[in-house]
């Protein structure tokens, strides 16, 4: 059992969920971030306080895919532990439909 | 102009949910210090789980009362306060196995329910029951947990 980010979090990657992660969790693509599986620690406190709502247990049904995509880039991609500004435009995508097909990203963010 | 808006809305933001919840269960700081004192002052005295932690903890109690007090001011009122790798330090301890998770959860309800009001008592061990079913399924059940142990430990 983990939390896994979804793609609610392309290209809007508000970062909020980084400041509150006890367990430093979180890595950074270029346009989202993912959860390590195997340091999350469930404890849920990430999940309400993603503004895009894009962080959900992955006992949710039909979250396989992400949960395999959290767990393949928290090993290519740098751990970020310190929130940044998010994208200009976050806001406008906030809430767009079909994000994963149309803007994923499999290069790597900046981290830190 | 807009990201200072920005930041304060989303300031307010956590800041409404920490309210929420502390509205609907009364847990402050001093009640996490409570509990956490109360807790381990069992399990030091347990006697499954106090050999266990006397073994790793040594005579580091006082840092580790404290970190717990940050840990659970984290997972409870989203303070950040906390930082570490849970998992990564359950798996340097060689003997826990699943049944101490077990009477870890029901000495720490036992306590919850002595120390904290009744809602309290409930958000606390619902956090409980799933980070100690994590740390579990991370320790005994996933395949290559013991990789990722060797793969985040100090080189």
């Amino acid at each position: 059992m983990t939390y896994v980010v979804t793609e609610a979090c392309i290209k809007c990657k508000y970062m909020d969920c980084v400041e509150v992660c006890p367990v430093d969790c979180f890595y950074e693509g270029e346009n989202m971030l993912v959860i390590d599986p195997e340091v999350c620690i469930d404890c849920g406190v990430c999940e309400p306080e993603c503004p895009a709502q894009a962080i959900k247990p992955d006992t949710e049904p039909g979250l396989e895919r992400w949960l395999e995509l959290n767990a393949t880039f928290a090993r290519r991609w740098p751990n970020i532990t310190v929130k940044k500004e998010p994208p200009a435009d976050a806001k406008a995508w906030d809430g767009v439909s079909d994000k994963f097909e149309r803007f994923f990203s499999d290069k790597p963010g900046n981290g830190e | 102009m807009d990201m200072n808006r920005d930041q304060s809305s989303k300031l307010s933001r956590r800041e409404r949910l920490v309210e929420a919840i502390v509205d609907h269960t009364q847990i402050g700081e001093a009640m996490i210090r409570t509990l956490v004192h109360a807790f381990y002052a069992k399990v030091r005295r347990d006697t499954e789980l106090g050999p266990i932690f006397e073994k790793a903890i040594g005579a580091d109690w006082d840092a580790h009362l404290a970190k717990m007090c940050d840990f659970w001011s984290s997972v409870m009122l989203m303070s950040g306060r906390y930082k570490g790798n849970p998992m990564l330090a359950h798996m340097r301890q060689k003997t826990i196995a699943p049944k101490h998770f077990e009477r870890w959860l029901e000495v720490f309800r036992e306590t919850a329910v002595e120390v904290c009001p009744p809602e309290a008592a409930v958000a606390f061990e619902l956090r409980a029951e799933n980070i100690a079913k994590s740390l579990q399924l991370g320790m005994f059940y996933r395949p290559g947990a013991t990789a990722a142990a060797h793969k985040a430990a100090p080189s």
